[in-house]
C-alpha cells in the first residue's frame, strides 16, 4: 500500500494506502468505476477522471471549498 | 408561457432583459438559492440517474418563473445554448450578455458577470471569488455538433437498469454524457472553472446549457410518443415515475418526474422544436444473406426491421468479428421488448431463436461494451421452412356457425381468424374453455388497426369483445395470456 502527500493549488493533498484521500484534512468520498477504472466525486459530477491523484488535484483546483479565492 | 430562443438569436434588448433579470434576482439573494438548491441535492440522486433530465426540467422552470417575475415579463423564456453554433466566437459570449471566456488564470474580466460584478457562492453559500472560465482547457476542446445531437436523439428507450452512468442503451445516459458522443457533461467540462463543480449554475451559462438539454428531450419526447419516462416503478428511490425528486421544494407543479414531462403543459414553447421525421428503418428480408452494418460510433445502436408471414421458429443471429448484443421487439411495435441476447451465436456474436407470430419486428443491435466500435452483419432465418412458404390460410370463422376447436401449442404463438360481416349490428367473439386466452380484434378489412383487446371478460379465464361492427372483413387474433403458456380452446361469433 503507497501514500501519497503533495501540495497542489494551495491545498494539501494525502492519500493513504491508495485509497483513503483527504485534502486540507477533510475526507473525501469518491467512486472509482471498475468497468472503465475511472474516479470521481460529487464535488466533480461531470467527470471521470484516470487516476485518484488526478481527481484529488482537479478537486483542489476546481471546487469553490477548496480552492484559493481568486481575486 | 416561456418563449425560449436561440442565444445567439436574442436582440439587443432581449439581452439587456435577461440580464437585468439575473442580475435582479442575484441582488435579491434568489439566484444563489438556486445555486445552493443545486449543490447540495445528492449529486448521485440529479445525475447520472434517470431523474436527470425531470430534475433539472423542474429547476430551470422555476428560475425560469423569477426571473418572469422580476422583468415584469411574463413570456421571458431562458434562452438556450444551440451548441452547434455556440463556439468562443458566438455572440452570447459578447459582453451584452453572458461575457467571455477567463482570463490567463481563469478569471471572467469581460461582461455583466466579470469579476467585482459577480461573486460565486460554495455550497454553504459564502462568497468564493469571482466567476472562472476556460473553454476548451479541461480535455474536452470541441462542442457537441448538430450530428452527434442527431445521433442521440435516435436512441431508446429513455433509460435502462441499473439506473446510472452505465446504463445503455438510455436516452438519458447519451443526453447526459456517460454513452455516447457526450454531450451534456461535455459543455460542461468545455466551459471548465466554474461550471465543473456542483455549484456550476453560478455561472448563468448553466441555465442555457439545460434549457438546450431540456430542449432535446422535448425533441426526442415529440418523437417518440410511445417511449415514455423510466422506471416506472423499481427503481432507486427518488428515481422512478411518481417519486418525489431529491431538493426540489413544493411549487406551482409537483415535485415528481411525472409532474413536469409535458412541456406544453408547463407552458414551455422552444422556438425551434419540431418533431423530426422517423428515419428509415432497414429492412431485413427473412432468409436472405445476412445485411453488414457497422457500430462507427462507441455506443451507437443500430434498428432493423423484419416481417414475419406466420407462426414459426426463427432465428435472429449477427455474425462477424465484434461482440454484438441484440435485443427484439414486436410483433407490431418497435417499444414492446420480446427478449435480448449477448452471447448466444458463434464466438461473441448474439443469437435469439423464438417463436414468433406473423407481423413486424425490430431488432437493435449495439456492441456488449459502450466503448467500442466494429462491424458485424445481422440476418433472420426461419427455421424448417422453405426458402418460399406457402402462406398458411387463415381459417374463416362463421356468425353464429359452429365453433373451431384450436390450441395454443407453443410459447409465444398466436392464431388469427378473419369473419365477414355484411350487415351493421352488434358482434360477440369470445373463446371457451380452460385455457387462460387473450383476445384482439382487427379491421375492418384489415390486420393491422386494432379495434378492441381483451383478456378475462369471457368465462372464467375466457377473452370476449361485444362490438358494434359495420360491415367489412374482421380478424381475431388469439394468444395465451402468459407468453409462455400453452392450451386448448375453441372460438366462435355471434350477431347480437
Amino acid at each position: 500500500m503507497a501514500h501519497h502527500k503533495e501540495m497542489f493549488e494551495g491545498c494539501d493533498i494525502e492519500i493513504k494506502d491508495d485509497i483513503n484521500l483527504s485534502i486540507n484534512g477533510k475526507e473525501i468520498h469518491y467512486e472509482h468505476d471498475e468497468a472503465k477504472n475511472k474516479w470521481s466525486s460529487k464535488y466533480l459530477p461531470y467527470t471521470q477522471y484516470d487516476s485518484l491523484l488526478e481527481l484529488a488535484r482537479a478537486i483542489a483546483q476546481h471546487t469553490v471549498e477548496f480552492s484559493n479565492v481568486k481575486k | 408561457m416561456a418563449i425560449r430562443k436561440d442565444a445567439n438569436t436574442l436582440t439587443v434588448a432581449e439581452r439587456a432583459e435577461f440580464v437585468a433579470a439575473i442580475v435582479a434576482l442575484k441582488a435579491e439573494g434568489i439566484y444563489d438559492q438556486f445555486v445552493l438548491r443545486h449543490a447540495n441535492a445528492i449529486m448521485s440522486a440529479i445525475h447520472r440517474a434517470p431523474a436527470f433530465l425531470p430534475w433539472h426540467r423542474r429547476f430551470i422552470f422555476d428560475l425560469e418563473l423569477e426571473l418572469q417575475r422580476v422583468s415584469g415579463n411574463p413570456n421571458l423564456g431562458i434562452p438556450y445554448w444551440n451548441w452547434p453554433s455556440g463556439g468562443a466566437n458566438a455572440s452570447m459570449w459578447n459582453d451584452d450578455l453572458l461575457g467571455g471566456d477567463g482570463d490567463a488564470g481563469g478569471v471572467v474580466r469581460t461582461g455583466p458577470f466579470r469579476a467585482g460584478q459577480w461573486t460565486v457562492v460554495n455550497s454553504s453559500g459564502l462568497p468564493a471569488g469571482p466567476l472562472m472560465r476556460a473553454f476548451g482547457q479541461n480535455g474536452l476542446p470541441t462542442l457537441p455538433t448538430q450530428a452527434e445531437i442527431n445521433q442521440v436523439i435516435a436512441v431508446t428507450p429513455y433509460d435502462v437498469p441499473p439506473w446510472n452512468m452505465n446504463s445503455n442503451p438510455s436516452f438519458r445516459n447519451q443526453l447526459e454524457g456517460w454513452v455516447g458522443p457526450n454531450l451534456h457533461n461535455r459543455g460542461h467540462v468545455w466551459v471548465g472553472g466554474s461550471m465543473l463543480p456542483m455549484t456550476s449554475p453560478n455561472d448563468p451559462v448553466f441555465f442555457m446549457h439545460h434549457c438546450m438539454v431540456d430542449k432535446i428531450w422535448h425533441e426526442w419526447q415529440l418523437r417518440f410518443p410511445n417511449q415514455g419516462y423510466l422506471p416506472t416503478s423499481g427503481g432507486p428511490f427518488g428515481q422512478n415515475l411518481t417519486d418525489p425528486m431529491n431538493n426540489t421544494p413544493s411549487g406551482r407543479i409537483g415535485s415528481r418526474p411525472i409532474d413536469v414531462l409535458d412541456s406544453n403543459a408547463l407552458g414551455i414553447i422552444y422556438d425551434g422544436a419540431a418533431p423530426q421525421p422517423q428515419p428509415q428503418i432497414p429492412l431485413i428480408v427473412v432468409g436472405a444473406n445476412p445485411t453488414s452494418a457497422d457500430i462507427g460510433t462507441p455506443g451507437e445502436i443500430d434498428v432493423f426491421r423484419f416481417e414475419v408471414s406466420s407462426f414459426g421458429p426463427h432465428t435472429m443471429y449477427t455474425t462477424g468479428p465484434s461482440d454484438t448484443f441484440m435485443t427484439l421487439f414486436g410483433p407490431n411495435d418497435p417499444n414492446i421488448e420480446v427478449t435480448s441476447d449477448d452471447d448466444a451465436g458463434e464466438n461473441l456474436n448474439s443469437q435469439i431463436t423464438r417463436n414468433l407470430s406473423a407481423g413486424t419486428y425490430y431488432l437493435h443491435i449495439r456492441l456488449y461494451s459502450a466503448s467500442a466500435a466494429g462491424n458485424y452483419a445481422v440476418g433472420v432465418r426461419a427455421a424448417g421452412t422453405s426458402p418460399t412458404p406457402t402462406p398458411t390460410p387463415i381459417p374463416d370463422l362463421v356468425v353464429d356457425g359452429a365453433s373451431i376447436n384450436a390450441a395454443i401449442s407453443a410459447a409465444n404463438e398466436s392464431d388469427v381468424y378473419r369473419f365477414n360481416i355484411t350487415t351493421e349490428d352488434t358482434y360477440t367473439i369470445q373463446t371457451s374453455g380452460t385455457t387462460d386466452t387473450f383476445m384482439s380484434l382487427h379491421g375492418p378489412n384489415s390486420q393491422i388497426p386494432e379495434i378492441a383487446s381483451n383478456d378475462d371478460e369471457g368465462v372464467s379465464f375466457n377473452a370476449r369483445i361485444r362490438r358494434q361492427l359495420p360491415p367489412g372483413e374482421y380478424f381475431v387474433r388469439i394468444r395465451h395470456y402468459s407468453p409462455f403458456g400453452t392450451g386448448p380452446y375453441s372460438i366462435h361469433v355471434t350477431r347480437g
